[in-house]
């Protein structure tokens, strides 16, 4: 190396890293501009009221399993049990209601059942060392299996009000599910940038020996992130049954893979535990304003599958040539 | 004063081989003590003891004249020794201060949060304490190399080590940095730190080591005050071991050029140019770092290759390795169970992984043949294993490395770019691959040998191009080729 | 596969042994006899109507689907790879080739237009695998959802059922007292055997799932031989989907994607290492076996059907444990 090739590193000016920021942003935040220009110009009713509360509700779920599938990835894994598990929890949240529970002792239960599978997962992973899709893929059978069982296939209605109210709520005029989605994001935003906890998923992702070196059980931070992770998930479920007013065993089987598309059209890189959580945000936003804007399209909601599937592929394409990513925020 | 630490007759070995033998060795507070030796004489099985990777299996560990025992990482940590090594031990995507503070985070935490102004303003204290103005809110992943070393200099002192070993920091840096970290050395002495410093640029040992210890298969050779031997000596003592008794090649008769390169430019390199004539035994010296093994990967195709012209007994080669081994080039790459074996299989597959285009031109692979390739191979090269069935992985050094260069003889191949022919090798299988060598030139190969023991290429090379900086610095013919010449050009002085 | 201990034995060179322990080793593979055995007498035992020629044709027929699915994952796996689109692909070449049975009347019709979307899919996980550099598990997991979602959208709901006869024939009808899904099978695991053990790419592609960097170092196109296993991973799930057509006679949405995680189970019971290098065709019979016969346990136990994703996890799991203490064994 000679000497002019050598980085310096003095301390820029503040503006300097905004604009770092705004030339490192992922692809997907002019994917995201051009389609809100396009539908907006496209149709009308795009732009009203209605609609954008609408896409914020339906934005609001995928959030709270995109966020955590954030952390997942940036230990250098993967959770493909997140829509299969979100399943099972709204069975189990509905069906103990229906056995006379209470509301909190049936989101506990879920809770409990969200950390067993999280242990499971992470103890695989983690400890033995298991490739985390093949792990994942299995829980995915356990929890849609566990579903099937408990409710022999068919949908879980007639359940408690008070999980549609509560959905169906707002508090100043903005829906509560988006608020939730709102503090969510707050929350692991401190956790991810503002403690330990934070710090070692960073390093999980980067160089796990690192941590080791430190002196930190690094195993068992990396466990935490999946139980943790699932137990969110858990809670999830109860906007899930709040919306649909049912339960059904299979029905979030594949929100993992919007999940794991936002993450990744978020900017956030598979292979080498680096990314941010607003990135996550972005490609919630992307993926939730795609399938609304080509609903007011009249395209079908299997195409849309389809055409997130394309935007991923877009997205990844833009970023190709950009090899380092930003971690932004912090 | 005593010493601060002391090792006594430390002792470790490997299956096969030993790489301490009776090792004694002390280190005072504010001294630089240099450790020199070539590969494998045993510095990084010292440092690893030192640092709790290896338990040592006979000797003792002294500090301030107590006996302590290191048998992991945290102990080295809690007597204060702390190792830099050359691949380090940051998190890249965390920043600096969070680099120099992970693990030990508590002292910031208020409430569960992290205070980030005084985590910022703590690890910047340590930097300015080291003459370092660095903004701490760098991810350490968008670091240099010196200035990685300097964070990990950083975080070693803010956990109050007393014994600072750093592994061949000036092998990946510039001059200039180099000043600022010998500046950054100069502080840590005045502070108390005793440094383990291991090397081998004579220029630095001779401006930075208080005293200077030289090894040699692992054992310890001398140990010097500063002042009391020459550069010389020193190179000597160093490399000392001759490859006495065995005769030197006898120099064939080079025939016409197989390969030919010129101005070759990637990434890294430029301006290589270099020729291969069949019949002859060309070396590529140089220190770890400079740039050989990037020219035998490029001639390969294994790397892109922006600018110059390849040529292959004359005619123009665009290679891929796909393209570059059907055309007759074979690479022995430096690391050879990452790159050269698929170590789960047996020695058949692997030793027919290169040819099996050439062996079966049909596309139908005939087990019958491939034994007996394999078969042939193993009485040729004389290689120890029960069976062409035995799993790899379970051979020797020297067999497996054996059997990369089996899998490159079943191919037919007409160039070989052996790169450290012998690292890892014991010494009757590296006489064994010598003598491989000379036979494949007598048979009119051309062969160009990569390797760091001075010694080897002087006894396997016709004549040598030597490398510094990612250039070609110097060509030596077998008149001109010595140790003395070859570190000459290698080292900067 | 192979213990150190077991491979210190100076063992017979014969080299048609030879040939057959790298497809999975010998004890391996009698092992999984062993097991299939022991679960049938158990079964026979339990249910008087198990014992029975019908009953094994049928549970053979069974496998045969289940094998035929995992052929191609198996290839994959071994050059170090992985599909997780095979079900969904099953579903979309089932329901363009029932579409274009339909619509034209021609059995000939349909066996291209399956053919060629499992073609097609697997060509387009290549390029995504090898040009985007996505990986593996990545690409063909958007893969699974775009040709679900394409395969919902496509048939709106409907199910298109009722095709020649003389294409039934490769579903439902005999040849020589057996049914021929099963011929099917064999020929197609003949296939994949000569094609791993008796072809100089089957041999590379072993040598590449176990260190692929030695392959790229050792001359062997590593782009080509991956393009070529996701391809014919592909093509294997486009002929799955014809034999599922002519033997339910019947192209829904739903059909392939609860099929992804039997046939990943049965390529690791079977012995195929998810690390790539070892394993074999034959091991993926015997595990698809051994898979179909824990099913037809279960309803023979009177065990709800509801059940079977439940067991196929834990089995999943079980056996990616297995793998890895296995191979971890034998690193150190």
């Amino acid at each position: 190396m000679t000497d002019s090739t050598a980085p310096t590193v003095k301390a820029p000016a503040e503006t300097f890293r905004l604009g770092r920021l705004l030339k490192n942003l992922p692809g997907v935040s002019y994917i995201l501009i051009a389609m809100i220009v396009v539908f907006a110009v496209g149709n009308p009713r795009f732009l009203s009221g209605v609609n954008l509360s609408n896409v914020s509700l339906q934005a609001a779920l995928l959030m709270m399993l995109a966020l955590p599938m954030t952390l997942i990835i940036l230990t250098e894994g993967l959770d493909l049990s997140f829509g299969a598990l979100l399943g099972l929890c709204g069975v189990v949240i509905a069906s103990l209601l229906l056995a006379g529970w209470s509301v909190i002792g049936a989101i506990a239960a879920a809770m409990v059942v969200g950390l067993v599978v999280g242990l499971i997962n992470g103890f695989l992973i983690s400890y033995l060392s298991l490739p985390a899709f093949v792990v994942t893929l299995g829980t995915m059978g356990l929890c849609e299996g566990a579903a099937l069982i408990i409710t022999n296939g068919d949908p879980i209605g007639g359940f408690s009000p008070s999980i549609q109210a509560f959905y169906q709520s707002s508090v100043f005029g903005l829906p509560t599910p988006v608020l939730a989605a709102v503090a969510f994001y707050a929350l692991l935003w401190m956790v991810l940038y503002r403690t330990r906890f934070g710090n070692y998923i960073f390093a999980i992702g980067g160089n796990k020996d690192a941590l080791r070196l430190a002196g930190i059980r690094a195993d068992f931070i990396h466990l935490a992130v999946y139980a943790l992770c699932s137990v969110t998930v858990a809670l999830s479920a109860v906007l899930m049954i709040g919306r649909m007013n049912t339960a059904h065993p299979t029905v979030a089987v594949g929100m993992e893979f919007e999940a794991i598309a936002a993450v990744i059209l978020g900017g956030t890189s598979f292979e080498k535990g680096q990314g941010w959580l607003f990135g996550t945000v972005l490609g919630v936003l992307a993926i939730t304003i795609l399938r609304n804007g080509l609903n007011l399209l009249h395209v079908e909601p299997s195409l849309q599958v389809v055409c997130v599937g394309v935007l991923l592929i877009v997205a990844l394409l833009i970023d190709g040539g950009r090899k380092r990513s930003v971690q932004g925020a912090a | 004063m005593g010493p601060l630490l002391k090792l006594i007759n430390i002792e470790k070995s490997f299956p096969g081989v030993r790489a301490l033998k009776d090792v004694s060795f002390d280190i005072h507070a504010g001294e630089v003590h240099v450790i020199l030796g070539q590969n494998g004489a045993g510095k990084s099985s010292l440092i690893k003891v030192l640092c709790g990777a290896y338990i040592a299996d006979g000797g003792s560990i002294e500090l301030e004249g107590r006996t302590i025992a290191i048998r992991g990482p945290a102990d080295a940590n809690a007597v204060g020794i702390a190792v830099i090594f050359q691949e380090f031990s940051l998190a890249p995507y965390l920043d600096i201060a969070q680099n120099i503070f992970l693990g030990r985070e508590r002292a910031f935490t208020k409430a569960g949060l992290i205070d980030k102004k005084a985590m910022h303003a703590a690890a910047k204290r340590i930097l300015e304490e080291l003459g370092l103005d660095y903004d701490t809110r760098t991810f350490a992943g968008d670091l240099g190399v010196a200035q990685q070393q300097m964070v990990e200099i950083a975080k070693a002192l803010s956990q109050d080590a007393r014994i600072l070993v750093m592994d061949e920091p000036t092998a990946a840096i510039s001059d200039r940095e180099s000043e600022r970290l010998f500046e950054v050395i100069e502080r840590l002495k005045k502070r108390g730190v005793a440094i383990v410093y291991i090397s081998h640029r004579m220029k630095e040992i001779m401006a930075l080591g208080d005293r200077i210890t030289i090894m040699r298969d692992g054992a310890l050779v001398a140990t010097f005050l500063r002042d009391e031997a020459s550069a010389e000596e020193m190179v000597r003592l160093m490399i000392g071991r001759s490859l006495d008794g065995i005769p030197h090649r006898t120099p064939a008769t080079p025939g016409k050029a197989i390969l030919t390169i010129e101005n070759i430019k990637t990434g890294k390199l430029s301006d290589i140019s270099l020729e291969v004539r069949a019949g002859e035994v060309v070396g590529l010296a140089g220190l770890v770092g400079s740039g050989r093994t990037e020219v035998v990967r490029a001639i390969f195709g294994a790397d892109p290759v922006a600018s110059g012209s390849i040529r292959l007994n004359g005619s123009a080669l665009k290679a891929t390795p796909d393209i570059a081994s059907r055309a007759g080039i074979a690479l022995l790459p430096e690391d050879r169970k990452r790159e050269g074996l698929a170590l789960p299989l047996p020695v058949r597959e692997n030793a027919t992984a290169a040819s099996l285009w050439r062996l079966f031109k049909g596309g139908w692979f005939k087990p019958g043949a491939a034994e007996k390739v394999c078969a042939d191979l193993i009485s040729r090269l004389n290689i120890a294993t029960p069976s062409s069935r035995q799993i790899v992985r379970n051979l020797s050094g020297g067999n497996q490395q054996k059997v990369v260069l089996g899998k490159w003889l079943a191919a037919g191949s007409q160039l070989f770019m052996l790169d450290e022919p012998t690292r890892g090798v014991d010494v009757g299988a590296k006489f064994e691959i010598y003598q491989l060598i000379d036979n494949l030139v007598k048979d009119g190969a051309a062969v160009l040998v990569i390797s760091s023991e001075l010694p080897e290429l002087i006894h396997l090379c016709d004549r040598a191009y030597v490398m510094r900086d990612y250039r070609i610095v110097g060509h030596l013919d077998r008149d001109n080729l010595s140790e003395k010449a070859i570190l000459d050009l290698a080292v900067q002085q | 596969m192979s213990t150190p201990n077991s491979a210190t034995n100076p063992a017979t060179k014969s080299a048609g042994i030879a040939a057959l322990s790298l497809s999975g080793d010998i004890s391996s593979i009698l092992l999984r006899i062993g097991i299939i055995c022991v679960i049938g007498v158990v079964l026979s035992f339990v249910s008087g109507s198990f014992a029975t020629t019908d009953n094994f044709l049928n549970i053979l027929r069974q496998a045969s689907m289940l094998f035929l699915i995992s052929s191609g994952l198996t290839l994959v796996i071994i050059g170090g790879g992985l599909d997780l689109s095979i079900g969904a692909n099953l579903t979309l070449s089932a329901c363009l080739g029932a579409a274009a049975m339909k619509t034209t009347g021609q059995p000939m019709a349909g066996v291209a237009a399956a053919l060629g979307c499992g073609l097609l899919i697997g060509v387009t996980n290549g390029v995504l695998i090898n040009k985007l550099k996505i990986p593996a598990f990545l690409a063909t997991f958007g893969m699974l959802w775009v040709a679900q979602g394409i395969a919902y959208w496509f048939m709106a709901g409907q199910v298109i059922y009722g095709f020649p006869p003389s294409f039934r024939f490769f579903g439902s009808g005999f040849f020589l007292g057996v049914p021929v899904p099963i011929w099917v099978m064999l020929a197609v695991a003949l296939g994949c055997h000569l094609f791993l053990a008796r072809t100089t790419t089957g041999r590379e592609v072993y040598f590449m799932g176990a260190n692929e960097a030695a392959a790229h170092l050792s001359g062997i196109p590593v782009s080509r031989r991956r393009m070529l296993l996701y391809t014919l991973s592909g093509l294997m799930a486009g002929l799955t989907a014809l034999i599922y057509l002519a033997r339910v006679n019947a192209a829904e949405p739903g059909i392939g994607e609860p099929l992804l995680l039997p046939a990943i189970a049965a390529v690791l019971v079977g012995g195929t290492s998810l690390f790539g290098g070892s394993g074999g065709i034959i091991g993926t019979i015997l595990g698809a076996v051994i898979l179909t016969l824990i099913v037809n346990a279960l309803n023979l136990l009177n065990v709800s059907a509801s059940w079977h994703p439940f067991v196929t996890g834990a089995i999943v799991l079980a056996a990616v444990l297995a793998d890895t203490l296995n191979n971890r064994g034998s690193h150190k």
